[in-house]
């Protein structure tokens, strides 16, 4: 019988056990490689800044691919490898508990019941993850496959799920490592080096399985196509332009009058109303006076309130579009602008490369494109007298 | 030596010449700007006689009262030293005013209109004069 895969504890005898090979070579490099994988994107995701986001998109994908991987495995792989086997393994969950509360657990070859749900349990959050991630790369990056189709205000949904399933991942790693140590101790067997090695050892009273062969060439041809296939729609999808990018022309007298004293701000940084009372203001505008001749206002007047963060999708024009009540022509000044700039050092702003908070394009290297991309930051250096 | 040749070294002689005598950039639309402002300057006051770089100097040097209270100066922005950048303060670089340095000062009507238009309210709170304006492109022209 195949799948028959634990016996009764309690039946070691003195002699060493038999070791039997569980894991496969490409099941046991899955693993580790979505080991260094989970731990690239959980380090980029929580604790780097945010100009690591491509390698976070990196491990990102890699992620899609170990799991497409495994799940084809998962039907072509050899025994221990197969999803079956794992989902077969969960009927006896009943058993396995009930073992574990008096502290002698059934042994097993293969996943252990909780063992093989928490597999399945990480297949469900990771693809969660992956999925959301591209949501929110889609919809506030306007970037990625998605970005054609997801808006700001899905993707910034998206957002929150995907901060609550990194939250839920990490508990589940802390409770998987966990559940190995506590099973090897146990069991007095060293899970981890199986998963190195790939051998286990065989308990007493356990009949050695004939296990299902892998089909390698059947895995090898299936992860093919489907690679070839989704790359292909991935592909079509990312060659839709993303949506809420307006293509805006280029305006020299806007360029060459705004720009004269600073870099010529994005129409998309500040909604309509704000633009119409700057340049309704312009002989008192910051402790200086920048008046214009009618015809140049007016036709300034037309660009801006035509590209306007109200025109825009992008995160930055969703959230300046929230200005600050007191300050309503000041990007600076928005709540969004102060907490994403809050923890760099006024001396930065001060250095002789970037001099004032709204010289935005020091940092902000596509700040003409008004996206802010997070991997288009690049701190500059302060050197220091 | 053929006679043409003569001709031909004479006039070129003559136009080094002309072009040492002459101040380092002149610029038509220049003495345009300066000879309206100067038409302005006798209609003002009918004994106007010119105008001077030094007062000029004087001009953008100076600390003036008046204005907005973050720029009390010409050199607020324009540095010091006129052939030198200056900066703005969002912190731009302004090319030097000095024309010995930067050509294209003060040769076009607009531009020059409207920035002593401002400059003048953000400095002194009141608009120059044509005698003040006049001093100070001498002043950076012959600078
Ligand atoms: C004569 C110089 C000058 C000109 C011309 C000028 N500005 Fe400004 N602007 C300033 C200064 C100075 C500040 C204050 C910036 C600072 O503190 O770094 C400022 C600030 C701003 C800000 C606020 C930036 C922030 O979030 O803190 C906006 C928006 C702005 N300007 C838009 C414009 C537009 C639009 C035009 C064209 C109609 C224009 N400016 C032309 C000098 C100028
Ligand atoms: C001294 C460098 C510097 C300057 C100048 C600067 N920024 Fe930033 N900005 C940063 C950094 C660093 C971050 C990332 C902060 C973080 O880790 O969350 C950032 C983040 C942002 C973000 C969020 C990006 C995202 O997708 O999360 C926006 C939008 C933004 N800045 C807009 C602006 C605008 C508009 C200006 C000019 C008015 C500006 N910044 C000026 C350094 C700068
Ligand atoms: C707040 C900063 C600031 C102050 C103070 C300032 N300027 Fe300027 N000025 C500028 C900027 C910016 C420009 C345009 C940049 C350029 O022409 O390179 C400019 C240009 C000019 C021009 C046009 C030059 C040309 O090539 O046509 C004139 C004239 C001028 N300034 C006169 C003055 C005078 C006179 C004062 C003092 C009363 C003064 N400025 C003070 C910032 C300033």
């Amino acid at each position: 019988m195949t799948g028959q895969n634990y016996a009764v504890a309690g039946d070691e005898g003195s002699q060493p056990p038999q070791m039997v090979r569980v894991w496969d070579g490409p099941t046991r490099l899955f693993h580790w490689l979505l080991v260094v994988s989970v731990a690239v994107a959980m380090l980029t995701g929580f604790l780097a800044p945010e100009w690591w986001m491509g390698t976070h998109l990196f491990a990102g994908y890699a992620i899609v691919l170990l799991l497409a991987f495994r799940l084809i495995w998962g039907v072509f792989g050899s025994e221990y490898a197969r999803l079956i086997n794992l989902a077969r393994s969960t009927r006896y969950l009943g058993a396995y508990v009930r073992g574990l509360a008096l502290l002698r657990p059934p042994h097993y070859v293969g996943h252990n019941p909780v063992g093989a749900l928490m597999i399945f349990a990480f297949f469900g959050v990771f693809l969660g993850l992956v999925a959301t991630g591209l949501m929110v790369q889609a919809g506030e990056e306007k970037q990625g496959p998605l970005a054609g189709i997801v808006g700001y205000a899905v993707g910034h949904a998206g957002k929150e799920v995907h901060e609550f399933l990194a939250f839920a991942a990490l508990a589940m790693i802390a409770i998987h490592i966990a559940g190995v140590l506590v099973e090897s101790w146990l069991q007095n067997v060293n899970l981890t080096r199986g998963m190195i090695d790939g051998r286990m050892p065989l308990p007493r009273g356990f009949r050695v399985p004939t296990p299902r062969a892998a089909r390698p060439l059947a895995a090898g041809a299936v992860m093919l196509l489907i690679t070839s296939l989704s790359s292909a729609t991935l592909y079509g999808l990312s060659r839709m332009p993303p949506l809420g990018i307006p293509i805006m022309p280029e305006n020299a007298t806007y360029r060459s009058e705004c720009g004269a004293c600073h870099w010529s701000f994005h129409p998309s940084l500040l909604p309509k109303t704000s633009w119409e009372q700057l340049l309704a203001e312009l002989d008192e505008h910051f402790g200086e006076d920048a008046s214009l001749p009618a015809d140049k206002k007016d036709e300034i007047a037309r660009y801006l309130s035509a590209y306007s963060a109200e025109s825009w999708d992008t995160e930055a024009a969703n959230r300046f579009r929230l200005v600050s009540a007191s300050d309503p022509m000041q990007i600076t000044k928005t709540s969004y602008w102060v907490a994403k700039h809050r923890q760099i050092d006024t001396k930065i702003f001060q250095s002789a490369a970037v001099k004032s908070s709204s010289n935005c394009t020091a940092c902000h290297k596509d700040a003409d494109t008004g996206r802010f991309d997070d991997q288009k930051i690049e701190m500059p250096k302060v050197s220091r007298p | 030596m053929s006679n043409s040749r003569k001709i031909a070294l004479i006039s070129l002689l003559s136009l080094t010449n002309l072009a040492m005598v002459l101040p380092a950039a002149a610029d038509p639309a220049r003495d345009a700007i300066l000879a309206t402002l100067a038409e302005e300057a006798k209609k003002a006051d009918p004994a106007f006689g010119g105008f001077s770089a030094e007062r000029g100097q004087a001009f953008f040097a100076a600390k003036h009262t008046g204005g907005k209270p973050d720029t009390p100066s010409c050199t607020s922005c324009h540095s010091q030293d006129p052939t030198a950048a200056g900066e703005t303060r969002a912190g731009k670089r302004i090319e030097p005013m000095a024309v010995s340095k930067n050509p294209s000062r003060f040769n076009k009507v607009e531009e020059v209109n409207k920035w002593f238009g401002r400059n003048c309210n953000s400095v002194l709170g009141r608009e120059c004069t044509a005698v003040e304006k006049g001093d100070f492109i001498t002043y950076l022209s012959a600078k």
